[in-house]
């Protein structure tokens, strides 16, 4: 006989009870293990995405930074746009390390009918660039080899008919190199869609940013088939030495254009951050409610059982139980019902996260392409514990009444 | 009588309430038990018989008078100090029996060491089992047993402990007479062989016959 087994008995005497308090604890235990581990994965995730743009600074048109963020990241829609003389003036700015031109353009899918309401996954995003710049500001783009992909390389910048593609549109689209990629897109100022045929002339291996998910082509062609010449999405830049100070003053020389902002991805970053961080608040009100239904349950389902058991409490002090004795015994079964929560429950969480993770981004619908989520071995030993400690700390009551208990009026009270 | 005097009561008093008024359920008793006797409390329902054996056995303190049990004055001591009283000293058996229901048969008997923070030697439930007759019935769980079996139980659950006093609470009154009086028998056996204690308290005139001792009880008072 131990304390332990007797504690069990008890509570499996009442499956259901034990069951329901347990699945309680459970449920607060897969909140809190999904909100440690988003918490612990957003920050990552967008600081991950960011530094996948490959630059420091972008110059764009005038808008709101949280628009910036998310048309950067996802090539969202209301793309706004800036002259490309921009370029060539800001191009001569000495603290410049590298400067990339940029147009992106969003084309309706090839085989999706043009009348009929396409889905949103139904685009495509083009990205218009200059190879030999844009390659510079990301030198871990990689080419695809192998067989399909002999022979694959980047376009020309005066090339009109040839595109290289991401990773995954060229995996869903199943092209090759060599393949055609239709494009239909309807210009600016032009209510016809027009249908653009391209050769596929590279494809990149899998980044795990947004560049998996884009076509790339000429900046000239991207241009021309949007039916904005002379106009750009926005410029990539990279600063020599990168700081506060030197971003102030880069900022300070730019002002001057009024049609553009100049904005770090340092403050790209911080939007994106405090924007996810106020559906963290959401989530955190969630899993503190969750976790006072919990405690409530458990505080509740001993009381119960103490109460049931007040005649037997009696008996166990008759037979030689003291107050601590009885309070350990009865702790315990507050310690096991959590920890029958806890421990199912954090393996929910843990085996849920991709699921947590696409709730998360549908909801959020930022374009971060690593997992918003990261649930860690000492998060879920964290959060077990946590529950540990709430279960001890809810069963202090329950424990301490039934420790309380006179053995003769308790089994009186029993009869 | 030159034999140790383990448990001493002198005016015992034990008043209730209930609501408004006291309920006087011992009025002034005196009460010896001493090593290896034993003693058996008669007396009609509500005579006060089991406010006696709860107070005799630390169940329950006093309202007035001296108590002494295994030499330690007791009266005036909270719950908390009572409890190291009651054990080791001490094994009490219910008339309802009062056995753990989710426990089997050798673990209800073996109960009391677990509050002794003491394992059981090999064969030490064993021996007890067999002393109560119930060698064949370890693993049973109280609800496969009759009355008598489960009385059987709770003796050897009092007799865990190597006890010095059995305090017995109407341990037939739940039980056939035929059946009562092989517990009762078994009450002896175990006096006898082990040298304890007994203070039982019963409306049978015929186990009270056998007794060492008999105190006969009414209206909270000893009459004879
Ligand atoms: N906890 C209690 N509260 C109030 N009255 C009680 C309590 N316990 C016993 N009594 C009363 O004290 C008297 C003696 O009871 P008890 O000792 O149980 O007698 P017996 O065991 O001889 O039947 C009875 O009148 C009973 O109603
Ligand atoms: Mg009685």
């Amino acid at each position: 006989m131990t304390y332990s087994a007797l504690a069990w008995k008890n509570l499996v005497r009442r499956p259901v009870r034990t069951a329901l308090t347990a699945g309680g604890v459970a449920l607060a235990v897969a909140v809190a293990v999904s909100l440690g581990g988003f918490n612990l994965g957003y920050r990552q995730a967008i600081a991950g995405s960011i530094e996948q743009l490959g630059f420091q600074v972008m110059v764009m048109a005038k808008g709101c930074p949280y628009e910036a963020a998310t048309l950067m990241l996802k090539g969202g829609s209301g793309l706004l746009y800036l002259p490309e003389e921009a370029h060539a003036e800001i191009r001569t700015d000495p603290d410049i390390e590298a400067i990339t031109p940029i147009f992106i353009g969003i084309a309706e899918k090839q085989g999706y009918s043009l009348d009929g309401a396409p889905a949103a996954s139904a685009y495509t995003i083009l990205t218009g660039v200059e190879p030999d710049s844009f390659r510079q500001m990301k030198p871990w783009l990689q080419l695809k080899t192998g067989a399909g992909y002999a022979g694959g390389r980047w376009f020309a910048p005066d090339a009109t008919n040839e595109v290289v593609m991401g990773y995954e549109v060229a995996e869903y689209e199943q092209r090759k190199v060599g393949d055609v990629f239709y494009a239909t897109i309807v210009p600016n100022g032009k209510v016809e869609p027009e249908l653009h045929a391209f050769t596929v002339v590279g494809v990149l291996e899998r980044t795990g940013a947004q560049d998996d998910g884009t076509v790339f082509l000429p900046l000239r062609t991207a241009q021309e088939i949007f039916g904005r010449a002379g106009e750009l999405t926005i410029i990539g830049i990279k600063l020599k030495e990168f700081n506060g100070i030197r971003m102030r003053e880069f900022e300070g020389r730019w002002l001057k254009i009024p049609e553009v902002q100049v904005v770090s991805l340092e403050q790209v970053k911080g939007a994106l951050v405090s924007l996810v961080g106020t559906a963290q608040t959401m989530v955190a009100a969630v899993a503190v409610i969750a976790v006072l239904v919990a405690i409530i349950g458990v505080i509740n389902s001993v009381l119960t059982s103490v109460h049931e058991r007040t005649g037997e409490i009696g008996v166990l002090k008759a037979v030689g139980a003291g107050r601590l004795q009885i309070f350990r015994l009865v702790w315990l079964e507050t310690l096991l019902t959590s920890l029958a929560g806890a421990v199912p429950g954090s393996l929910l969480a843990a085996g849920g996260a991709r699921l947590t993770d696409a709730v998360l981004r549908h909801v959020l619908n930022i374009g971060v392409t690593q997992p918003l989520v990261r649930i860690t071995p000492g998060l879920l030993g964290a959060t077990i514990l946590g529950a540990v400690v709430l279960g001890l700390l809810a069963g202090l009551w329950p424990a301490g009444r039934a420790a309380g208990l006179r053995p003769v009026e308790a089994i009186r009270s029993g009869e | 009588m030159d034999k140790e005097i383990l448990i001493s009561g002198r005016n015992l008093r034990r008043h209730y309430r209930r609501g408004s008024e006291t309920v006087k359920a011992l009025d002034g008793v005196d009460v010896d038990v001493r090593a290896g006797e034993s003693v058996c409390v008669l007396g009609p329902s509500g005579s006060g018989k089991t406010t006696l054996v709860n107070l005799l056995s630390a169940l329950d303190a006093p309202t007035a008078g001296e108590l002494t049990i295994g030499g330690r004055r007791v009266d005036g001591l909270s719950e908390r100090e009572l409890v190291a009283v009651r054990r080791g000293l001490l094994g009490y058996v219910f008339q309802q029996f009062h056995l753990i229901p989710t426990l089997t048969v050798a673990e209800n008997v073996a109960l009391p060491l677990l509050f002794l923070e003491r394992r059981p030697a090999p064969g030490e439930i064993a021996r007890v089992l067999e002393a109560v007759g119930l060698a064949d019935r370890a693993r049973h769980l109280p609800k496969e047993l009759s009355g008598g079996q489960m009385q059987r139980v709770a003796i050897g659950r009092a007799l865990a402990v190597k006890p010095r006093v059995l305090i017995a609470d109407e341990p037939t009154g739940n039980l056939d007479s035929h059946t009562g009086e092989a517990i009762f028998d078994l009450f002896q056996k175990t006096v006898r062989e082990d040298g304890v204690a007994l203070v039982l308290t019963t409306h049978n005139l015929v186990m009270a016959a056998r007794c060492d001792r008999t105190l006969t009880l009414a209206d909270g008072r000893i009459v004879s």
